[in-house]
């Protein structure tokens, strides 16, 4: 083998090239220790410092005369720090012989804490026993920050979620607590719907009825208000009217306007004396006041016949629409009650007043303009009408009362949205006597 | 729902009042209020004009009623001036035909509608 000038042996270059980086980066195991990106320090068993780098006295801003052989590792850390340490550090040490990674803060000079992780080993001499503590000691500045900000985004979310959980179950309270007041209202409502109306019609001897009532508004109470109720005799008193306005101040009006009706009827049963208190009263309490309020109704006194005699209606009426007559003989007529005027406006306004004999198989029909003032087209002027309505009665003449408030109760369905108004029906009817004195009719 | 539009003119025998659009439940407190703030002279005669009303319900008619009593306060009259027929219609129904004079289109305060010979 020869060697050429001009090509370097190559087991003696690989030793110069490890010697040149080793001389580059490593001057010396001291400068390593010295300059280490990290803390040492080695401690006697007793936590005296013995030796320390210089990094580490650089981060805490010490003097190495000052350390070396007077202070003891724990006085290198804050308050809670050194407390861990006699707490956990210390003797985990001393049981594993070594720690790894424990999270600590130690002192600064000036006040500030350096976060650290430490880690530890027990040096032991040749018969076991321990000579020395080796600590590296590592800046956890950065990963500390980083642990709080993702501690501190935590509690966040965690504030977030409870405040919403919070904001939730008050939503849920408040919801509870509306909707039991609006069962509450609901309750309320329907009792005072029923002091304007009633429930049921009492049972009249010798006399048929039926009656309907369709409130425009489910919420609101209605303005419409009927009765039927005995006074002397075998008479029996009956009416059904409509005030003006809506919502509470209509329902306190017909309130009002229903138990004068009542107990004016009980005083003098004659129906236009009814009429003519119930005008008095809303005058004093309405209108002579500056704040007009009034009503449209038909009051009448029925005498069934009971097979004794004709059954006999007299009606009286204030601006109100005639009533409907369906005859046994097919016919359907109304009964006018001209002059009157609506109640409560003038003081004795003057009142209509009709009579007639309901045949057997006849049925009077009194209903609210909610009927004739139903719209039939997209116009506001397209209303169904007092015409149509005596067609629509001649075609299902002759009816019972509950025939034809069946009947007229599938018209109102029918008229739908045009329905805008409430409507009260009432139908009282003498009722037919199949006998062969009284053949059926054939159309 | 038409806007209930008020044009407010002196006239040597009162107040008139030209209405149009829909006289209803919410709207008819704004012709009270108007007429609240006429000045009404024994006398006068407060004229409404309803030629342009395209809807009146009970509320309008309440209207007209606070409206004839603030008259009556005065010791002035009021009248209904064009009225269309649909709103004549219900007038006739609940008697206040007799109530409130009635005028023609433009007619004179001096001779209502009820004493023409038809």
């Amino acid at each position: 083998m020869c060697r050429t000038g001009g090509v370097p042996d190559p087991a003696g270059d690989e030793a110069s090239t490890h010697a040149a980086f080793t001389a580059l980066l490593e001057d010396s195991a001291e400068d390593l220790y010295e300059s280490a990106p990290c803390g040492f320090l080695s401690t006697m068993m007793d936590g005296t410092i013995a030796k320390i780098n210089h990094t580490l006295l650089d981060w805490l801003g010490l003097d190495r005369r000052a350390v070396i052989g007077r202070m003891r590792f724990t006085d290198l850390l804050t308050v809670g720090g050194r407390l861990y340490h006699e707490t956990h550090f210390a003797p985990l040490l001393r049981m594993q012989g070594e720690l790894r990674g424990i999270a600590l803060e130690m002192k600064r000079r000036g006040g500030g804490r350096l976060p650290v992780l430490v880690s530890a080993v027990i040096k032991h001499g040749v018969g076991g026993e321990p000579l020395l503590i080796r600590i590296t000691v590592l800046d956890a500045s950065d990963r500390r920050a980083y642990e709080e900000e993702l501690l501190r985004r935590r509690q966040e979310a965690e504030r977030s979620r409870a405040e919403a959980e919070r904001a939730r179950a008050e939503a849920d309270e408040a919801r509870r607590q509306a909707e039991a007041d609006r069962a509450r209202l609901a309750d309320a409502l329907a009792v005072l719907q029923r002091s304007l109306v009633p429930d049921s019609l009492p049972a009249v001897p010798g006399l048929e009825t039926a009656v309907y009532y369709h409130a425009a508004s489910p919420d609101q109470l209605g303005g419409d208000f009927y009765d039927l109720f005995p006074v002397a005799g075998d008479r029996w008193a009956f009416f059904l009217g409509d005030v003006c306005g809506k919502g509470p101040e209509a329902a306190s009006l017909t309130s009002l306007t229903r138990y004068t009706l009542r107990a004016a009827a009980h005083h003098d049963p004659d129906p236009a004396a009814a009429l003519a208190t119930l005008n008095a009263v809303l005058h004093e309490r309405y209108t002579a006041g500056g704040n007009p309020r009034y009503c449209t109704c038909v009051f009448g006194i029925v005498e069934p016949g009971r097979g004794q005699g004709p059954t006999t209606v007299r009606l009286a009426s204030g601006g109100h629409p005639p009533a409907l007559v369906l005859r046994a003989d097919g016919r359907a007529e109304f009964l006018p009650t001209p002059g009157g005027m609506l109640v409560g406006v003038l003081p004795g306004a003057p009142i209509g007043t009709a009579q007639t004999v309901l045949a057997d198989g006849d049925t009077i029909v009194l209903y609210t303009d909610g009927l004739t003032e139903a719209r039939t087209g997209p116009g506001r002027d397209d209303l169904f009408g007092e015409d149509a309505l005596r067609a629509f009665a001649a075609e299902h003449a002759p009816a019972a009362p509950h025939e034809v408030i069946t009947a007229l109760t599938g018209l109102l369905k029918r008229f739908g949205d045009g329905l805008g108004d409430d409507t009260a029906l009432l139908a009282l009817g003498a009722p037919a006597t199949p006998s062969p004195a009284h053949p059926a009719r054939t159309s | 729902m038409n806007p209930l539009r008020i044009t407010h003119r002196e006239t040597p025998a009162g107040p008139l009042l030209r209405l149009s659009g829909d006289l209803d439940f919410d709207q008819a407190p704004e012709l009270r209020r108007q007429v609240d703030q006429l000045d009404l002279r024994p006398g006068q005669c407060l004229v409404v004009d309803v030629s342009g009303l395209e809807f009146c319900d009970s509320s309008g008619i309440t209207a007209f009623l606070t409206a004839r009593q603030r008259a009556l306060e005065a010791r002035a009259d009021v009248a209904l001036s064009a009225v269309p027929a649909n709103l004549l219609r219900v007038l006739t129904l609940v008697g206040l035909d007799r109530v409130f004079t009635l005028l023609p289109a433009g007619g004179d305060p001096a001779r209502p509608t009820g004493q023409d010979t038809r």
